[in-house]
């Protein structure tokens, strides 16, 4: 019992199977998350370790390079680079793709353990995190506030973190630019020294009144008493009457030798929301969380707490990164319903009956729900990738239906019974089916076995395809025939002919007999169509050098990011007056942004976004987030254009950066010029000249190096001899400078329930010039008091902030972006000049950045062609049981080329991992018709048929077929092509690419592959067949004439 | 007695059995898939890739009067298309047992 049989027999089976398969899909789809690209976490892990005060250089000898050494071992590392600052030392891994980042992470907790003794004692123990893309932060939200503004922190910290903290998926709520409150007191060293006391006795004081202490229970009659003394103090006031000693028998209050402010703490950053006084906090998702998800719940709780709020604070929504992934997906699914009515229109149009073709479409959606099932158990999502392999997909499962149900209604039309014609006209096609698809996954399957960063997105265009073939096929053999037995019918001809036939019918007629007379010129000048062809080739491959390379195109995500730098050691004040200005700029000319935040400055406790970003006081950053790019004319970097000009005129700024994308790892747009070498100053040189040299270049914007200059730092030498004389150690002097500068966290000030730092410290007056720091007093041993200048030299000095090693050496990264030409265009350019410069012998050059990237990612596609091909030629080889016939098919692959080449450079568009995408599909489509096309001619070679009219007739019993293919990939691909919404820059360039391959790809085929067939296969079967026949003669004939002997 | 030898497209399997109801003929040999090729404008039945179609053929021993209404409805079936194909062929039986 075959399985069409048994499909037919048991229509009620089949039809509940499916709708099974249905449902399941259905369920899948619904608990599918949507996000924009598949998964595809960068296989980082940094280590981060502290050494407090610590200079750079001094760590990256006794930490950094230690670290490097131990980790450079550990499996599967791709590459190790690090940044190590004052006090910090960042080593970052870089892993192959698909590399268990679990398994890792205990090699690499292995390798520090083994070396951690020989790091220096004060070292704390570095910290391993798994760095991924899903850490960049989701939504951005601005508040602003005006009398709540000063304790904004607690509302902020009850009312909102804790409560979006709650929601599930969310790694992470952080503030920037919160204010801090802060007890200060502010002493005068002079008053201070008048009284004889010292900062650490009042620190002493106020630590020792400010105190509760549990002390016992007392028994009174019935009761038993807990006993407390309750010192703390219960307003920040109390402190200023505090008695903080004694002079001439007068009590010295604390308010006699400083002043008490409880207050914000010091500025250090400074934050702006739409130019007024705000804080930006941002939500982060955990690894794995959805983010459309995620935002939206963050969003609905937003709007819920807003009534919470005192009535001043408006929380606003700065950016939301599922936006833009919500809207590409509408904007895709769109064009996916467009391409499922335009396949249902062109099968009704070659058709021309409505019951067929109902029972052709009906095997779209079921393929395509399949494929729903996969993604769903394999943890994937809805992405711009999977939908865009769906849409390539759509045109291609209705091929095998149509066979089955052609041939069965041909059955009906020479009287069967449908039921009959169903099983019995199954049955000779099945087998010819099965093998085209098996020629389809020849093609897609090795895509699935794609390493790296572009088999993220192979993988999944691969299994989906593969996985909806051949579901379409099994749909085709057994739903196709089962429904075609219940609901086709034999349909009388009338003698005037339908609507269908006078209008349809007649125009496709005339297609058909065109082709068969333009066939018939090509058979006649067979060498002339082969050259003519390969003459176009040659020419279109010479177009080739016009047409750019990109990895991933740059998608208009309506935000813009700039950060500028002023010359470094500048005070944040500063920083933040320029900050304003350009604000002011932006808010005036371009009303595209509806929403501005800034932020100046750094944080000098860290957080987690200086992860991130880049930050100190001469750093300031703007995130502006601009209205759809369906309401504005321009596009995202034309505004970062104009704006980058305008910054030119602003001559306190240093460097300059726009960010267009929220894009992290991988989809980086620039070129990196890697320098190596050990010496700073001629490495910097070498730099220089390059920075020089690549910002000629008109193309090449935001030239940046990687390394900062020198740092101006004030340091105290302290003359240890000195020192000793006076009883002081080196830690102790340190110490009291710091509390003197930095201040000393006496006690904590405590109110309902939360604490607040008290901190002693010099007046600013007294601790902001060099003879100031000279002045400070340093208490002996003895008790005695002493100058700083007395015991130390305080020298200015520069030094380097950061050091950057790459592959364990010292690195310093000239990078550039493009501007109006392609990643690889500007690569040349950059790679020509790098010639003329004069690099000294120590000095190593090489080229890196997103361009290494893509270089690598195109030497995997040519890879992956390749054993595609390999694998087409073996199927095609091994069905036909011939060399030829593959061959022949396979030569025209190269033309399906000519035809993306020609719609690339006709469009401008650029080359892309998307648009090789297209292409890739292309062999798909132009070996599935070659197929079936050398396929019907030999078997109408078998039948006796002479070579010229077997081609002719193939060819055109092919047409129909063919056609339809090609015009519903077409059809389905011209929404994509045409689309102008968001995130359409992804799939536009493979809409363009597959329109213009499949047009040229088609009529090679219909044209080419006749001709090359008549050139090559004069000889078929029935050639063999008369041999072996000949052969037989001459033996039986000796026979008979010997017998008859 | 006469047998009556029918090969005969597979497509037309129901409606044999639909004759031979009707004729109510009850006994019956038939052999499913064979292979064959008409004599005058039969394209081979070959079940391969070049001609895919099969036959089955179907033999029955039947008294005399039954020979022809059968060949009459084999006829019929065979002149509603030519290209699908039908042929009978009719010996006597001497003796059975």
């Amino acid at each position: 019992m075959s399985i069409y049989k048994s499909a037919v027999g048991k229509p009620i089976t089949t039809f509940m199977v499916f709708t099974a398969i249905i449902v399941m899909g259905l369920y899948s789809l619904s608990k599918m998350p949507i996000d924009l690209y598949p998964e595809m976490d960068p296989p980082y892990i940094s280590v981060v370790t502290t050494y407090p005060g610590a200079s750079a250089s001094d760590i990256e000898t006794n930490v950094t390079k230690i670290l490097e050494d131990a980790l450079n071992n550990v499996d599967k590392l791709k590459e190790i680079t690090s940044t190590t600052s004052d006090n910090l030392s960042l080593i970052v891994l870089e892993f192959d793709w698909e590399t268990d980042l679990v398994e890792a992470t205990a090699e690499i907790r292995d390798a520090i353990d083994r070396v951690y003794t020989y790091l220096p004692e004060d070292v704390d123990q570095p910290t391993i995190f798994k760095f991924s893309t899903s850490m960049m932060p989701i939504v951005f939200y601005a508040l602003t506030a005006d009398e709540s503004f000063p304790g904004i922190e607690k509302i902020l910290d009850e009312k909102v973190i804790n409560r979006l903290n709650r929601i599930e998926g969310v790694a992470q709520v952080a503030m920037m630019g919160q204010p801090k409150r802060m007890v200060y007191v502010d002493v005068d060293p002079n008053r201070l020294e008048a009284y004889n006391l010292t900062l650490e006795q009042l620190a002493g004081t106020i630590s020792s009144e400010n105190l509760n202490m549990p002390s016992g229970s007392i028994k009174m009659g019935l009761m038993d008493y807990q006993l407390r003394v309750q010192g703390e103090f219960d307003e920040s006031v109390e402190l200023k009457d505090l008695v903080v000693g004694n002079y001439g028998g007068n009590p010295v209050f604390l308010s006699d030798v400083a002043s008490v402010k409880d207050t914000l703490k010091d500025k250090t950053l400074d934050e702006k929301v739409n130019g007024t006084d705000g804080l930006r906090f941002f939500v982060m998702k955990q690894s794995g969380a959805n983010t459309v998800k995620v935002a939206r719940q963050v969003q609905e709780e937003v709007k819920k707490l807003q009534s919470d709020l005192p009535s001043d604070v408006k929380i606003s929504l700065i950016m939301d990164t599922s936006d833009f992934i919500k809207s590409s997906i509408s904007n895709l699914s769109e064009t996916l319903m467009y391409a499922f009515l335009f396949v249902i229109l062109v099968v009704l149009v070659f058709l021309g009956r409505w019951r067929a073709t109902f029972i052709i479409v009906l095997t779209i959606p079921i393929s395509l729900i399949v494929s729903f099932i996969y993604l769903y158990m394999d943890g994937g999502s809805i992405n711009v990738i999977s939908l865009t392999s769906l849409s390539i997909a759509i045109g291609m499962v209705v091929d095998d239906a149509i066979v089955v149900l052609e041939n069965i209604t041909r059955h009906i039309e020479r009287g069967s019974r449908p039921r009959e014609a169903a099983i019995y006209a199954t049955n000779e096609v099945w087998q010819s089916v099965i093998i085209t698809t098996l020629v389809v996954v020849a093609v897609f399957f090795p895509l699935t076995l794609v390493g790296g960063m572009t088999g993220v997105m192979f993988n999944q265009l691969g299994w989906i395809v593969t996985i909806t073939i051949i579901t379409s096929t099994i749909a085709a053999i057994t739903l196709t025939p089962m429904m075609s037995a219940l609901f086709l019918r034999l349909r009388p001809r009338t003698v005037k002919g339908t609507f269908y036939e006078r209008v349809f019918e007649r125009n496709l007629n005339r297609l058909d007999n065109f082709y068969e007379r333009s066939l018939r010129f090509a058979l006649r000048f067979k060498w002339s169509v082969v050259i003519g062809a390969l003459v176009i080739f040659i020419l279109s491959i010479s177009l080739m050098q016009f047409v750019g390379t990109d990895f991933m195109p740059q998608t208009d995500e309506s935000r813009i990011t700039i950060a500028g730098e002023l010359q470094t050691g500048t005070r944040v004040e500063e920083t933040m007056a320029v900050a304003r200005k350009i604000e002011k700029i932006i808010r005036e000319e371009y009303p595209e942004v509806v929403a501005m935040a800034s932020s100046a400055g750094a944080d000098d406790e860290g957080g987690m976004f200086s992860l991130f970003q880049e930050s100190g006081s001469n750093i300031f950053n703007i995130m502006c987030r601009l209205n759809f790019p369906r309401d504005r004319e321009k596009d995202v970097w034309t505004i970062a254009g104009e704006l980058r000009e305008r910054l030119a005129q602003f001559p306190e700024l240093v460097t300059y950066n726009f960010e267009t994308t929220g894009g992290f790892g991988g989809t980086s747009n620039t070129v990196d010029v890697e320098i190596y070498g050990y010496d700073f100053n001629t490495t910097n040189k070498v730099a220089e000249q390059i920075k020089k040299a690549i910002s000629a270049v008109p193309e090449a914007v935001d030239v940046k190096l990687s390394r900062d200059p020198d740092k101006p730092e004030l340091q105290v030498k302290l003359d240890k001899q000195k020192l000793a004389v006076h009883g002081l150690t080196t830690a102790q002097a340190a110490a009291q400078v710091r509390n003197r500068v930095y201040g000393l966290t006496a006690s904590l000030f405590r109110e309902e329930g939360d604490e607040y730092d008290i901190r002693l410290r010099l007046e600013e007056d007294y601790r902001n010039s060099l003879s100031d720091l000279e002045q400070i007093t340093l208490v002996t041993a003895q008790g005695n008091k002493i100058k700083l200048s007395e015991v130390s030299k305080v020298v200015e000095y520069y030094g380097p902030p950061s050091i950057q090693h790459k592959k364990r050496e010292r690195v310093l990264t000239v990078s550039a972006k493009p501007e109006k030409v392609s990643l690889g265009e500007l690569a040349e350019k950059i790679e020509l000049i790098m010639k003329d410069v004069d690099v000294p012998n120590e000095v190593m050059i090489s080229m890196g950045g997103a361009y290494k990237e893509q270089q690598e990612s195109f030497a995997d596609l040519g890879l992956l062609m390749m054993v595609s091909l390999l694998l087409v030629f073996i199927v095609m080889a091994s069905q036909f049981e011939s060399f030829r016939m593959p061959f022949v098919i396979m030569f025209s692959i190269p033309f399906a080329f000519t035809g993306v080449i020609l719609a690339l450079f006709l469009t401008n568009t650029t080359l892309s991992v998307v648009a090789g995408l297209g292409a890739v599909l292309l062999i798909g489509i132009v070996v599935k018709n070659g197929i079936v096309l050398v396929d019907f001619t030999n078997l109408l070679r078998d039948r006796d048929v002479p070579l010229n009219e077997a081609i002719v007739a193939a060819g055109k019993s092919r047409l129909r077929p063919v056609l339809m293919t090609a015009l519903t990939t077409i059809l389905g691909m011209v929404p994509l092509a045409l689309s102008t919404g968001e995130g359409s820059e992804i799939w536009r360039p493979m809409g363009v690419s597959v329109i213009g391959g499949l047009i040229f790809s088609t009529v090679i085929t219909m044209v080419l592959i006749p001709t090359m067939y008549g050139i090559f296969i004069k000889k078929g079967e029935t050639f063999k067949r008369k041999q072996l026949h000949a052969q037989m003669e001459g033996v039986l004939s000796n026979q008979i004439s010997e017998q008859s002997k | 007695m006469k047998s009556v030898f029918i090969t005969f497209n597979q497509a037309f399997t129901e409606r044999i059995e639909f004759i031979f109801e009707k004729l109510e003929i009850k006994g019956f040999t038939r052999w499913v898939d064979v292979q064959g090729a008409g004599s005058v404008t039969g394209e081979p039945r070959n079940g391969t890739h070049t001609w895919p179609e099969m036959n089955s053929a179907i033999i029955t021993v039947i008294p005399d009067e039954k020979v022809k209404p059968l060949l009459q409805y084999i006829k019929a079936l065979d002149e509603i298309n030519l290209e699908v194909g039908i042929r009978a062929f009719v010996w006597d039986i001497t003796e059975a047992y």
